[in-house]
């Protein structure tokens, strides 16, 4: 059920004509992961999923549609996709679908969702940060050295802008 | 009730209702500590602040509607719900309305996880703490969509301010509570209220209490913060274009957040429900919360506002740093060996 | 009721919206008049109505949201650290530490920089 929500608010969010309901289908497709997360046992995850994905990104996606324009002065429209491409994505998605649908229905599979795994959050935390701690260090280099290039990139910008006017 | 076609009698019926309104878990939602205790404690809020600004501001505040006003919010909320929902031309009405709702169910979120009591929460979540955080970084976009739904210059702009300063803010509050949680080793916000009953964490951890209140403060839009509200500037900012419905919806969810997120502070740094027992549990949280939001008012009544772009710049690099800090403080504390205090 | 904690998260929810959804279906119902123009107008403060509305305002302030986007998943690492610190061993700890110190530095110094220069 939440896997349909999940599909039919990504399909909406590529459809939609205003692209501001997208970022909003987008946003509702990644709360619905979150609840997915939640129902395979991942609480922690399910909740940084949101509050990263849906927080951040989604605002950062929505600002960037707000404030864009085009040379006119228009808002962004959406043009009118390749014909090919977009029955190519319904197709996948119906086969996907009886696929499923065939598995669940031939082989007598119950519907249960099976007891998965539920660790406590500190043996989780514990175990990552041991086992995993060179990636996650090496991970929050990479982030630093994101912010560092954006802020170099307005620096740049911002230099050019007031070098031009001078 | 035999057999799956047989329907169920009225009194099987009966029985199932009172056994759901009678169960702990019922009063709890909907009492308290959850939905009539946040609609309850956010009204009452706005009786508080117009009373405590008054007072102030040497005036009286409201005075007619009951014993020194205190149904006020009833007159209020009656008279805005029978207002005409105005919304300009060329705003999105279906949008507008639904976020405002979103607001409100975003606002009220958090109660779920608050203990206001041993054993009085909703939800006893493993991962209480960045719930809370979770639910709160879902304003901004709310925010936005409110904007910019409403097609005024004056809402958007309000909004595009009120999501830079939320932003720029909540990283620093959430690194700010990062000492407690290394203190406690849990994000179970009921645990970190016993993990206090020697010390409450405003003494160890007063550099985060100094930044998560601020950053609170930030959030909320409160002075000295408040400048996507700016008064005498933007009108209301992002909720200029919201009326009747809609409005109360926005307003009430403020008002929701100042309660729940006194309580946050509350329960994370002044020891939540402890005290003396001659009162019951439950009444010193109350108390302390009140205490905290009394604080957060006055603060309003009392300060000028902040110019947005040092706004922006102390979030990211002062508070940031000293949130920081603190978490290098805590790390000395728990090398030092005392986390003993506080369960480690 | 033995609920878990994120089916009660659902109710409580749909408590809330059960109870201010007809708020907001009786307020449409109670103003719904025809549309006006000058009732409809964006309010600005009693002047006519001029400039479209969503412009490229505080596009300045956009490396804010990157950092924002950044700082969020960094955030989200830390905390898994601090939740396990107290029973890391010394030398997981230290790790922790430097990260913090790398992360600090350079930050500092830019935000310093950039806080001299006017930047952004």
């Amino acid at each position: 059920m939440i896997s349909g929500l999940v599909v039919a608010s990504a399909i909406y969010a590529l459809e939609a004509h205003e692209l501001v309901y997208g970022a909003v289908g987008l946003a509702i497709s990644l709360i619905g992961v979150a609840g997915l997360f939640v129902l395979l046992g991942a609480d922690y995850l399910a909740i940084f999923q949101v509050a990263v994905y849906v927080g951040a990104v989604v605002v950062l996606i929505m600002f960037t549609i707000m404030l864009v324009r085009r040379e006119r002065g228009e808002p962004l429209e959406v043009e009118e996709p390749i014909r090919l491409g977009r029955a190519g994505i319904y197709v996948a998605v119906m086969v996907a679908l009886a696929v499923a649908a065939a598995m669940v229905l031939i082989v007598p599979v119950s519907v249960e969702a099976p007891e998965f795994y539920r660790p406590p959050i500190r043996e989780l935390a514990s175990s990552l940060s041991a086992s995993h701690a060179v990636a996650l260090v090496v991970l929050g280099f990479l982030i630093v050295a994101t912010v560092v290039g954006g802020l170099t990139l307005a620096k740049v910008e911002r230099e050019e802008r007031s070098g031009g006017a001078a | 009730m035999t057999g799956l076609l047989a329907l169920p009698t009225l009194h099987d019926i009966l029985g199932f209702v009172l056994r759901i309104i009678t169960s702990r878990t019922f009063l709890e939602v909907i009492i308290f500590p959850g939905f009539l205790n946040v609609m309850l404690g956010a009204a009452f809020l706005t009786w508080f602040e117009r009373k405590v600004i008054a007072r102030v501001q040497l005036r009286i505040g409201p005075l007619y509607a009951g014993m020194s006003g205190i149904l006020q919010p009833i007159a209020d909320g009656v008279k805005l719900m029978f207002k005409e929902m105005i919304f300009p031309e060329l705003a999105d009405m279906k949008l507008l309305m639904a976020c405002a709702l979103g607001l409100m169910l975003v606002a009220a979120a958090p109660v779920i996880v608050i203990p206001f009591g041993e054993g009085w929460v909703i939800a006893n979540m493993d991962a209480g703490l960045i719930f809370v955080f979770a639910v709160i970084s879902l304003f901004p976009s709310l925010i936005l969509l409110i904007g910019w739904g409403s097609n005024s210059k004056y809402s958007f702009l309000g909004a595009l301010r009120s999501l830079f300063q939320q932003v720029a803010y909540e990283i620093p509050m959430w690194l700010s509570v990062l000492g407690i949680v290394m203190l406690t080793g849990t994000l179970n916000l009921t645990e970190i209220v016993l993990a206090q009953q020697r010390v409450w964490f405003i003494v160890p951890q007063i550099l985060g209490f100094a930044v998560f209140f601020t950053a609170v403060l930030a959030e909320l839009e409160r002075i000295p913060f408040d400048l996507p509200e700016a008064e005498t500037e933007l009108v209301m900012g992002w909720m200029t274009e919201l009326s009747g419905v809609a409005f109360m919806l926005g307003f009430l969810a403020m008002y929701t957040k100042l309660y729940l997120m006194s309580a946050l502070i509350t329960a994370l740094f002044l020891g939540g429900w402890s005290g003396p027992s001659i009162l019951p549990q439950p009444v010193w949280f109350l108390i302390k919360t009140f205490l905290v939001a009394a604080v957060i008012v006055i603060i309003r009544g009392t300060f000028p506002r902040v110019r947005v772009d040092i706004l922006l710049r102390a979030g990211w690099s002062k508070l940031l740093l000293i949130a920081l800090a603190n978490v290098f403080v805590t790390v000395i504390i728990i090398w030092l060996g005392f986390g003993s205090m506080w369960g480690i | 009721m033995g609920l878990d904690a994120w089916s009660l998260v659902l109710i409580f929810e749909v408590v809330v919206f059960l109870s201010m959804f007809p708020l907001l279906v009786f307020g449409w119902l109670m103003g719904a008049r025809g549309r006006d123009p000058i009732r409809d107008a964006p309010f600005e403060s009693g002047q006519p109505r001029m400039g479209e509305a969503r412009r490229r305002y505080m596009m300045q302030y956009y490396p804010y949201l990157i950092m924002f986007v950044a700082f969020d998943v960094v955030t989200m690492f830390l905390f898994t650290w601090g939740l396990a610190f107290s029973a890391m061993p010394f030398a997981q700890g230290y790790l922790f530490i430097i990260f913090l110190v790398v992360l600090v530095g350079p930050l500092s110094y830019a935000l310093y920089l950039s806080g001299k220069r006017e930047l952004w």
